[in-house]
């Protein structure tokens, strides 16, 4: 042993003695490492690196730990580096640890991956980059740890750079938040490697948007974890740098650029997406904010016009933008009217919102009642029982149709088609196919709905029959099936409906109770009713028959093949096809060319224009009783054959029934037992429960034809409900009275049988079941919104005073009280109502503003409109034949001419227009707490921006915007009638006429608010707008009160016309109001108390209500005065100008 | 005299409806209108413009004419104007004052001269006076038909200072259109309790196209057509539009495209464009007749 090596042995030693001190594993670690490295390393290298193990684990009192993991990392890091480097490593560990034992702990143990990829001279940078991070605290720590940890998976993907700045941007980020931090480091991670060669690039947006809007950062990684990855390389790198340029230019949502941008640029031709990125490129540079929404909006854009021509139309936006940003932004995002017409002068296609209110009128106008129109989305979207969100369809008080047509080269083509779609759906409720009634006889054939027997019936006949058996006594009371005398049935199948009833929701369920296979049932009537109503629009609308018939050809191409359908199927699309029109080429099964004559007739006889909706049910009976007989097995290609044309079908004049009506009852009698055997010998065939499996060998099971896309879905079912619910409503159901509520177990019921939900239910088996109770549900909801009966009052917050209370003393300043009427007492209630007014507080001017920019047409409009009142106002009128005066210089001409000897003028005298005007008029705006419910489609919401990036100041602002409401994305009821009276104000200043506007709520009789927006006698100032702003829904809606108020402040005015227009959106409701049925009829005649009290101080009510179902109470409250329910409360800010002129002119 | 004379005047009082005026009744206004007039009761006609209120006084002063002929030959004998009875229309006008229906002094080159008004004529002569649109008139026209209207039947002239008492014929038949929520144009109660009232409204489908095919005289096919689309823009009503479609424009545009003018150009020239200038609801009407017209 030399004495280097005691010396070495002896070094060991000391080293061993001291890390003896430590925990054992430091000791343990260090013998491990020693082992390897000791004939690696020099001696004095060895040394030193034990030194440095020592010196870290003496650093802190957790630092062995640190020593350890050196330890233990040092062998591996050994091998990649020099013994130069290897130091160094480890003095870097050593400073690390000085900070925190920690960082240094993660350094050391992430070490031997990262040297894999790590060139020794960045070490320190790298432990620098991590290092920067910490900052004292557990949290920095730890996200430095992750760093280091990290840092191996990231340079497999990351040169030393790109780690570099994403150190760096992490580091930005992690001044606001570490968290953000974190996450972002793990989605990097899992990021980089999916979009390598813009890593760099894509760090730098990081980095831009870490600074600007560090929230934002957790929703870039998201977004571009989702959908930047799916972009092909050549567009990523122009896309992020996109974003980054909007990012600088302070647009925030880079996230949302990423998005779009990917979304977008996915979804056009690879070809154009160059150019798209030009396109967005050349908006930036005008508009930076312009830009996001012009990436959002290309795929709307791409559905109506072509990729050219969305050129033309971006380049007509880039000459708004050069204007006003604003007008940019308004531009690209498909908001401004400029922006509309635009694209619609450049497309081809039919957008259903440009034309909803022609159509909308047209369906009133055909229907005499208001109809809706909405997209078909929409009704899916309720999940009701609607699947489709593309075919037109209608519930019997709405139809709905595709958003946008664009089937057709041309606008006319395209609206055409909607006008055939839209005609054909209001068909249905003009030709009254949801009217259906059980019990109306049909106008062509012999009834046969009344004689055949329920499903649930045969089910109790058995019953009463299996009793009758028992009895054996009365031969004519055995229920013989299908061998009753004709005349009889009708008997023998009301009979058992005492055993037992069944109720039903509908007729129509009650017409498919009758069938075994509903949804064959349902299919025949389909094809039946909608021949009907395309007969009765033939015969009443010929002149859209031309498009009609190229959307039926149009049809008939799209129909499948029959020869590849199995007999029944193809017996159904036989049908079809000839509802459709074809006449030549009918291919039909060999075996059933007879079945395809009857169909025909069938179909033929419900288009004649006689035929009403009972019609298409007895057909639907007879097809039905046809095509049940046809197995639905293959049918051979060569055993098609054609039919011949109807001109050659000898039977087609034939008067008579196609089919026996005895033989349907037999069959429908004897169709609990499939095999038909059953016929003469009921007793025994019908007493298997009703079985559908036991269909023949070789037959398929039966499915529903393709739907023929311009009828849409028709479910009868559903519609009939719905719109049952919605008549009993507008008052139109007055023989049956009060249905009874509706339940949950009847609609489940309905929905069991019901064939038109039959399919969905097959579509989708699992979870199935609840999908259907979630339908359910949501159809219940749908109902109930339909009832009036159901409408809540929502309370607001009420303080208890017992109703039955005495008389209020009003003893503040500013309270007033008021009488009530109460109908049943027929007195009045002394003192009742407690009237509190206040003055409106202040809010911002701009509303006022705004409103009048956006409309500027519309104002502009009414002001003309106004301006013809004011010249008869303050006219004199002169040269009259007859007045108040002889206006002088008139009499001197004609005393003139009669010395002269000639003619005098006649007209020598002047009178003062009698129509001077003199009016004054009080608006009371309901502020009820229905106002607040969205009047369209909320839009999301997207402006997030110009938010602070200090997290108190975004505290603050979102208190603010919060507390404001005012960027409020949708429209509320209120916001209209902020807007009617905006224009209205403007334009009242114009005529001169004096105007007080009130606004009214409140909870309970003692708490009647009423807020003064604008006093009669107060001239118009800049309050005026800023209390405008301020109008918001609160509580309740006690009308009487305030209508006695506003009349009490219009009988101080002296004007001689006066006038009191209440604005409201519903029934007057508030607590001890309008609760029950008593209660509802109590405030309703209240109200109209107080405006007969108006009426008899000289004041002239008028009434708007937004309310739909407004008609019925208005006619009791409103009985001889004007009123006016508008049907769409878009229309307010429009009518009630008009509404005025007329009124006070 | 050169000029052949191509116009046919008469004075208002010789004004008789001579030849039976097409008019199909509803209800029983026929009959209601004849006792009223037997009684002396003032009538009010309500309704829609366009509803045939005006036809239906011409048919009336016809009816009676030939009634008065046929069944009363005494009062006949005692009425001065002669046999028939005579029809006197005013459409009354936001202008039109009391002096207008009464009558007024003239200046002419030998100095005044006094003319009576039209409802002074009518009461004079014993005919039927018939104030269209009564509500248009200014207000100061109701006080002279006040005492005309109940049992005094006297038309006082002040400017004169005389009192005629009605001639036994004469009858004061107003009409008005409840109309579009005017609160300003609408009439007074002390003036319309004087009045019995016969309402008027569109006619339904079949009698319309009856109608519409007798006036026009297009075929029945067009006619039925026509007024299917008269009620489907009456469907409209307070929904953009103020009035429905009347009768008078469904029979215009029958005229023409009896004329040879196209259906549909003949239906926006003489519906569509004639009944609003809001070119949505333009629009929607369009779509409507184009709907019902190939």
């Amino acid at each position: 042993m030399t004495s280097s090596d005691d010396a070495k042995q002896n070094s060991i030693e000391i080293t061993r003695k001291e890390l003896d001190q430590f925990p054992a594993p430091v000791l343990e670690r260090y013998e491990v490492a020693l082992e390897k490295l000791n004939g690696r390393l020099a001696d004095e290298t060895c040394q030193l690196w034990a030194q440095e193990g020592l010196e870290i684990a003496s650093k802190t009192v957790r630092s062995w730990e640190a020593a350890a993991e050196f330890f233990d990392a040092s062998v591996a890091v050994q091998r990649q580096l020099p013994s130069g480097q290897f130091l160094k490593w480890a003095k870097t560990g050593t400073s690390l640890c000085e900070d925190s034992p920690s960082l240094a702990v993660a350094y050391f143990k992430s070490s031997p991956n990262a040297m894999l990829r790590l060139r020794p001279r960045y070490i320190d940078d790298w432990a620098n980059v991590c290092r920067a991070l910490y900052r004292g605290t557990w949290k920095s720590s730890a996200l430095a740890c992750r760093l280091f940890e990290a840092t191996p998976d990231l340079l497999e993907t990351l040169s030393f750079e790109e780690f570099c700045h994403f150190g760096e941007f992490l580091e930005i980020l992690s001044r606001r938040s570490y968290d953000q931090a974190g996450d972002a480091l793990a989605a990097g991670i899992d990021l980089f490697p999916k979009i390598t060669g813009d890593v760099d690039r894509f760090i730098n947006l990081a980095q831009i948007v870490a600074e600007k809007s560090w929230r934002e950062t957790a929703a870039l990684f998201d977004s571009a974890t989702a959908s930047l990855v799916e972009l092909g390389t050549p567009h990523r790198a122009p896309l992020i740098s996109l974003a980054r340029r909007l990012a600088i230019t302070g647009v925030s949502d880079a996230a949302g650029v990423l998005r779009d941008g990917v979304n977008t640029v996915n979804r056009i031709p690879a070809d154009k997406r160059d150019r798209l990125l030009e396109m967005t490129d050349g908006i930036a540079a005008v508009s930076a904010p312009a830009a996001p929404a012009f990436l959002k909006i290309v795929p709307e854009v791409l559905e109506r016009v072509t990729f050219n021509q969305m050129g033309q139309w971006q380049t007509e936006g880039l000459r708004t933008a050069r204007e006003s940003e604003e007008a940019a932004i308004a531009y690209f995002k498909l908001e401004s009217p400029a922006s509309q017409e635009m694209l619609d002068s450049l497309s081809s296609s039919i957008e259903l919102s440009r034309v909803r209110d022609v159509i909308q009128m047209y369906c009133l106008a055909l229907t005499g009642r208001s109809i809706d129109v909405q997209a078909a989305a929409a009704l899916a979207e309720k999940n009701i029982g609607w699947f489709h969100g593309e075919l037109p369809t209608t519930e019997g008080t709405t139809i709905y149709m595709p958003s946008v047509i664009n089937r057709y080269t041309t606008k006319d083509e395209n609206f055409g088609h909607l006008k055939v779609i839209s005609t054909h759906q209001i068909g249905h409720i003009e030709f009254g196919s949801f009217a259906f009634d059980f019990n109306i006889p049909s106008t062509l054939f012999d009834d046969l709905r009344p004689r055949l027997p329920g499903a649930s019936e045969l089910k109790a006949a058995k019953a009463a029959d299996e009793s009758a058996q028992k009895a054996a006594a009365n031969p004519p009371q055995v229920v013989v099936f299908g061998h009753e005398p004709p005349a009889e049935p009708i008997q023998a199948a009301a009979e058992p409906v005492e055993v037992e009833t069944r109720e039903f929701l509908t007729d129509m369920s009650r017409f498919f109770d009758l069938f075994q296979e509903r949804r064959l049932a349902l299919d025949a009537f389909t094809v039946l009713e909608s021949s009907r109503i395309d007969g009765h629009v033939e015969e009443l609308y010929p002149g859209v028959m031309t498009m009609y018939d190229m959307v039926r050809t149009a049809s008939l191409e799209a129909r499948p093949d029959v020869t590849e359908l199995p007999a029944r199927e193809a017996l159904v699309e036989f049908m079809i096809r000839v509802s459709l029109g074809q006449v030549d080429e009918m291919l039909v099964p060999s075996e059933h060319l007879d079945v395809a004559r009857k169909l025909r007739k069938l179909i033929r006889q419900v288009t004649s224009v006689e035929a009403v909706v009972e019609d298409a049910a007895e057909a639907a009976i007879r097809a039905y009783s046809i095509l049940i007989d046809v197995k639905n097995e293959e049918v051979d290609d060569d055993d098609f054959e054609q039919l011949e044309p109807e001109e050659e079908d000898a039977s087609a004049e034939d008067e008579d029934d196609v089919v026996d009506p005895e033989e349907v009852i037999r069959q429908f009698m004897g169709q609990s037992s499939p095999d038909g055997e059953g016929e003469g010998e009921p007793e025994e065939g019908d007493s298997s429960e009703p079985d559908m499996d036991s269909e023949g060998e070789g037959e398929e099971d039966y499915s529903s034809p393709q739907e023929v896309d311009y009828r849409g879905e028709f479910k009868p079912e559903l519609s009939q409900l719905l719109s049952q619910m919605q008549m009993m409503e507008n008052g139109e159901m007055s023989e049956s009275g009060e249905m009874e509520p509706i339940t949950q177990e009847q609609l489940e019921e309905m929905m069991k049988n019901a064939p038109e939900m039959e399919m969905e239910q097959t579509e989708g088996e699992e979870g199935g079941d609840q999908e259907v109770s979630e339908m359910i549900e949501n159809l219940l909801k749908e109902l109930q919104k339909r009832d009036p009966e159901n409408q809540h009052f929502q309370p607001g917050p009420s303080q208890h005073v017992d109703e039955d209370g005495g008389p209020l003393t009003a003893t503040e300043p500013d309270t007033f009280t008021y009488p009530e009427w109460d109908f049943r007492a027929n007195e009045y209630k002394p003192n009742w109502c407690m009237v509190h007014e206040k003055i409106m507080a202040d809010g911002e001017p701009n509303f006022y503003r705004e409103t009048l920019a956006e409309n500027s047409g519309l104002v502009a409009q009414i002001k003309r409109q106004f301006e013809l009142v004011i010249p008869e106002m303050y006219r004199k009128q002169k040269r009259l034949e007859d007045g108040e005066e002889y206006d002088l210089d008139s009499v001197l001409e004609a005393l003139i001419d009669l010395k002269i000897g000639v003619s005098p003028e006649e007209k020598l005298y002047w009178r003062r227009n009698k129509n001077e005007r003199s009016v004054a008029v009080a608006f009371l705006l309901d502020l009820s707490a229905s106002t607040a419910e969205a009047i369209d489609e909320a839009k999301k919401p997207s402006d997030d921006w110009g938010a602070p990036d200090d997290p108190v100041e975004y505290m603050v602002w979102l208190r603010s915007r919060r507390s404001e409401g005012l960027r409020r994305t949708y429209k509320r009821i209120v916001d209209v009638e902020k807007e009617g009276i905006t224009l209205l104000v403007n334009s009242l200043e114009a005529i001169g006429d004096m105007y007080g506007i009130y606004g009214f709520s409140g909870y309970g009789r003692e708490n009647v608010e009423f807020y003064t927006i604008k006093d009669m006698d107060e001239k118009f100032s800049d309050m005026v707008p800023r209390r405008i702003d301020r109008i918001a829904p609160l509580h309740a809606t006690r009308m009487g009160p305030a209508i006695r108020h506003t009349a009490a402040k219009l009988a101080e005015a002296e004007a001689r016309s006066k006038f009191l227009f209440l604005i409201s959106d519903g029934r007057p409701q508030d607590r001890g109001y309008s609760r029950e049925g008593v209660e509802k009829e109590y405030a309703v005649h209240d109200t109209r108390q107080s405006l007969l009290e108006a009426r008899n101080m000289g004041i002239t009510p008028f009434c708007l209500t937004v309310d739909k179902a407004g008609h019925d109470y208005m006619k009791t409250m409103m009985e001889d005065f004007s009123y006016e329910v508008l049907p769409d409360i878009s229309l307010l800010p429009k009518r009630l100008p008009q509404l005025y002129r007329n009124l006070t002119t | 005299m050169a000029t052949e004379q191509k116009y046919h005047e008469q004075n208002i009082e010789d004004h008789y409806v001579t030849e039976e005026p097409f008019y199909v009744p509803t209800s029983d206004e026929i009959d209601i209108f004849e006792s009223a007039y037997r009684q002396r009761v003032p009538i009010l006609l309500k309704g829609p413009t366009g509803t045939g209120k005006t036809r239906f006084v011409e048919h009336m002063a016809w009816r009676l004419s030939e009634g008065i002929t046929a069944r009363n030959p005494g009062t006949a004998a005692t009425n001065g104007a002669g046999e028939k009875l005579p029809l006197i229309t005013v459409a009354c006008h936001e202008d039109l004052t009391a002096s207008d229906l009464v009558g007024r002094y003239l200046l002419d080159a030998d100095g005044t001269r006094w003319i009576d008004g039209p409802l002074t004529r009518a009461v004079k002569a014993g005919g039927i006076c018939y104030l269209d649109e009564i509500v248009e008139a200014r207000k100061d026209t109701t006080v002279i038909i006040h005492p005309l209207t109940d049992h005094r039947r006297s038309l006082t002239i002040d400017k004169l200072g005389t009192t005629i008492e009605a001639a036994d014929g004469f009858l004061l038949v107003v009409s008005y259109n409840p109309g579009y929520q005017n609160a300003l144009k609408d009439l007074k109660h002390s003036t319309r309790q004087r009045f019995v009232a016969l309402e008027f409204d569109f006619p339904e489908e079949e009698r319309e196209a009856k109608i519409i095919a007798h006036e026009s005289g297009c075929d029945s096919d067009t006619a039925e057509r026509l007024a299917r689309l008269g009620l489907k823009i009456r469907n409209l009503r307070e929904h953009g539009l103020e009035e429905g479609a009347s009768t008078r424009m469904l029979i215009y545009a029958g005229r023409l495209i009896k004329e040879g003018v196209s259906q549909r150009r003949a239906c926006q020239v003489s519906v569509t464009w004639g009944i609003t200038d809001d070119p949505q609801v333009q629009r929607s009407i369009d779509e409507v007749v184009t709907s019902i017209f190939a």
